[in-house]
Formats: C-alpha cells, sequence, structure tokens
C-alpha cells in the first residue's frame, strides 16, 4: 500500500483513530519507515528501555516513544526532546501515577530550555502556548500519547480526571531566555548554558494575569499575587511547585528595578499568607484548612498564624515567555500537593 | 497492526481482580485509608457494620501517606500477606 495515496492514507487514519491509539485527532500512520528515521535521529538503539511508564508501568523504548512521535507529527530531529520529556514524567519525583489517575485536571507542561529550543524553532515568542509552530504542537502531543498508549492513561477509564483541560492534547513551550532580565530556568537549576533542557510540571491550564498599568515591582506583583491566591481554590494552602510566565514586558519591570527571581519569590510567597482564621472551613466557602492542620490551633477562628499558599518561596518558579508587546503574564498552577508531583528537569542527551 | 508499528506496550497485561470471597466470617478485613479527606469518617461507619453484620476474624486499620502516589511497596507488602479481603475508601 502507498501512503502517497490520499484515500489510503485516510483509511489508515480511520483505522488508527478505531484501534483507540490516537487522542481523537488524525495521526501520522507509524510506518516501519518513517519510525527508522525518528530513532535514527534519536542516536539510540531502538530496542534501548527509557522507562516504564505508570499507572501501566508499560516499556518506552527509544522505538515505542519514535512511534508515538511519528503519530503525532514530530519531525526526527524532536525525538531527543520527546525521549528526555519521557524521562522526566517518568522520573518518581514527578508521580505520572498520580497525574494520570487523579479527577484532578494536570497535563505534563514541557518547558524546553537552551540552545535546542532555537534550533528545533520551540517556539517562546508571540502566542506561546497557542498554536502555529510544530514543535510546540507535536512534541506535547507525543508525550501524551506514550501516556496513554504506553503508560494506560485512557481517558474516562484510567485517566479520571473530571475536566482535564485542552493542554492535554500537548502542553510545550519554550523560554524566552532572550527577553529576559534574569538567567533561565534551567540555568537557576544548575544546568550549564550550552546545556539544553526539558522541565516537565504536571500543570492545570494557564490563567492570563492582564496588569498594563502597574509601573514598579510591587504595584505588578501585588496583581500577580491577587491571582495566585486563588490557585485550586482561595483557601488553598501548602502548595507546591507553580509556574509564573512573565511576559519580556512585565519581566522588566521587575528586572529593570534590580529586582532578583529570588526577591520576586520571596515578596510573593510573603504577601500570599493568611491568618489561620481567614482558612477555615466552611467560611467563605465549604473547603478550607484540613482537619489534620485545624487541630494544631486551639481557637482556630480567632488565630492570627500566618499560612502560607506556597509551602516555600522557592516553589514559585519563574520564567519568561510570550511576545515583546503586551503587559500580560500568566500562572500555570502545579499540581502539587505536598508529597505530590514536582518540576522536574532532564537534560536532552543528542548523539 | 499488520502495516504499522504498534504504539502501545503489548507486553502490558491486563490485571485481574482477586477472587470474590462467599463470606466475610473468619476473615481478616484490612480497611484503608488513602488520606483523602473524611475517607477516615467512611471506614469508622464500615467497621461498625462489619462488625454488626459479620464474624470477621479481625479488622485491621491501615493508611496510605498521600492519596497522590500509589501504596509504598512496604505498605502493599505488609497488607498482602496479612489480610484476606481489602476495603479502600476514597471519600472527599
Amino acid at each position: 500500500m502507498s501512503l502517497a495515496d490520499p484515500e489510503l492514507t485516510a483509511d489508515a487514519i480511520e483505522e488508527l483513530y478505531a484501534r483507540g491509539v490516537t487522542d481523537g485527532l488524525p495521526v501520522v500512520p507509524p510506518t516501519r519507515e518513517r519510525v527508522d528515521r525518528a530513532v535514527a535521529a534519536a542516536g539510540r538503539d531502538a530496542a534501548e528501555l527509557v522507562a516504564l511508564v505508570p499507572p501501566n508501568y508499560g516499556r518506552a523504548t527509544v522505538e515505542k516513544i519514535a512511534v508515538n512521535a511519528v503519530m503525532a507529527g514530530c519531525r526526527p530531529d524532536y525525538i531527543p526532546v520527546v525521549i528526555a520529556a519521557v524521562e522526566a514524567v517518568c522520573d518518581d519525583a514527578f508521580d505520572l501515577h498520580g497525574v494520570s489517575a487523579t479527577t484532578n485536571a494536570p497535563a505534563p507542561l514541557v518547558v524546553v530550555n537552551g540552545p535546542l529550543r532555537g534550533t528545533l524553532e520551540v517556539n517562546c515568542g508571540a502566542g506561546v502556548f497557542g498554536p502555529g509552530w510544530r514543535a510546540n504542537a507535536t512534541i506535547g502531543r507525543a508525550l501524551r500519547l506514550v501516556c496513554v498508549n504506553v503508560g494506560g492513561a485512557i481517558p474516562g477509564v484510567v485517566s479520571m480526571s473530571t475536566l482535564a483541560h485542552p493542554g492535554r492534547y500537548t502542553y510545550c513551550i519554550g523560554e524566552h531566555e532572550e527577553a529576559s532580565p534574569w538567567e533561565s530556568l534551567a540555568v537557576e537549576h544548575g544546568f550549564a548554558r550550552g546545556h539544553s533542557t526539558v522541565a516537565v510540571l504536571a500543570a492545570d491550564a494557564p490563567l492570563g494575569v492582564y496588569d498594563q498599568r502597574s509601573r514598579v515591582p510591587e504595584d505588578l506583583l501585588a496583581t500577580i499575587a491577587a491571582s495566585m491566591a486563588v490557585i485550586e481554590h482561595h483557601k488553598m494552602t501548602h502548595w507546591g511547585d507553580t509556574l509564573l510566565v512573565f511576559s519580556p514586558e512585565h519581566a522588566a519591570i521587575v528586572g529593570d528595578a534590580g529586582w532578583t527571581k529570588a526577591d520576586v519569590r520571596r515578596w510573593l510567597w510573603e504577601r500570599l499568607r493568611r491568618p489561620v482564621r481567614e482558612l477555615l472551613p466552611g467560611k467563605d466557602g465549604g473547603d478550607g484548612l484540613p482537619e489534620h492542620v485545624l487541630r494544631k490551633f486551639k481557637d482556630p477562628a480567632h488565630d492570627d498564624t500566618p499560612v502560607p499558599k506556597f509551602r516555600a518561596p522557592e516553589n514559585i518558579k519563574i520564567l519568561v515567555a510570550g511576545g515583546t508587546a503586551g503587559r500580560f503574564s500568566a500562572i500555570v498552577p502545579g499540581w502539587t500537593f505536598s508529597k505530590g508531583s514536582a518540576l522536574v528537569f532532564r537534560q536532552i542527551r543528542t548523539r | 497492526m499488520s502495516e504499522y508499528l504498534d504504539p502501545t506496550d503489548s507486553v502490558a497485561v491486563p490485571r485481574k481482580t482477586a477472587p470474590r470471597p462467599s463470606s466475610l466470617d473468619g476473615k481478616t478485613v484490612t480497611l484503608l485509608d488513602i488520606s483523602k479527606a473524611k475517607g477516615d469518617h467512611l471506614l469508622d461507619r464500615i467497621e461498625e457494620l462489619l462488625r454488626e453484620r459479620a464474624r470477621p476474624k479481625a479488622i485491621v486499620r491501615k493508611r496510605k501517606p498521600t492519596f497522590a502516589r500509589p501504596a509504598p511497596d512496604e505498605l502493599r507488602r505488609e497488607i498482602v500477606g496479612a489480610t484476606d479481603v481489602l476495603i479502600e475508601a476514597l471519600a472527599d
């Protein structure tokens, strides 16, 4: 059968959809030839085991990853990025079992840093979370297909998210390193500037923050903090890793004033504390501090002890992305309960 | 898939559930709290009902450290080696 024949290609797309191995969109038929090209680009043995993918602990070999990446529409040179992302989500610290099975809505967000971001044209500028760039569209999609086809995270069967979000089709961005006043997310976490990396976060959909009028860090961060305060719900506390994506214009307000990332984190962390008495379940909403926390206070209804939204300032992860015009930022909440998932990095290996 | 390579891991086999016991009498029953809010309320009531309606040999209470992750291997081994029946509470 020749895949050059449009009618037969359409049949192949229908057949693959019928086999339940797609995300509902048409996939590129994974022929031996295409998969071999992808494996060759990985520069690794086809049978090499990259990871066991929870929750079914299916074997993600280089070839299995390549098959899914071909289906997702990846160019062969994207494969090392997809492999690094699979390694990262299968790190125990990411808790892919929980991420794939929870009734909550997380999807792995892939952040690409380093020289490969430019080489592979991973979009980090205008419309960074949106469509239009093959690398962003297909790297995130390939990771999703691996989670489902190898990991077994079949929606509605094993993956029981009540709502999910569109990032489960694809969720991949680059950091706009050139427009940042700070070191990149990867360099900040110990990688060399010349290294290319992925960072994965079990993430909710991005929440946009609009602020056209702030001109000093304190004003802008007050706006951002108020939006971060409602992550999960307004009384959720002790939250973990969450991305704060500054647009270049917003980053400049803070960076030009000489504030470091650590300054920003500390300011937000302190601002995002609330007294126990404002966090009671049944007051301004049924949810609130859990019983085991409330038990620590004699009279919670009158207790002023500050409780932090985030466990530590370091849980607020900062990067710069998006177009150079526009005073918008975005918060990408993690699915990061205590003892749950965390941001995980992997260096992208090319040979 | 004949013409295309298989994107799934065909080695992974679906797991079967254990056979159901016909009676709880004389059995050791473990109640596993996964640490979700109010899971313990549900299991307290189940324990009451079990004691009322059946004659289990023992009722054992266990708790996962977090609902966000699978039970640690050590906890699984403790349960598997020492119980006939496991009841897990989700709650919320």
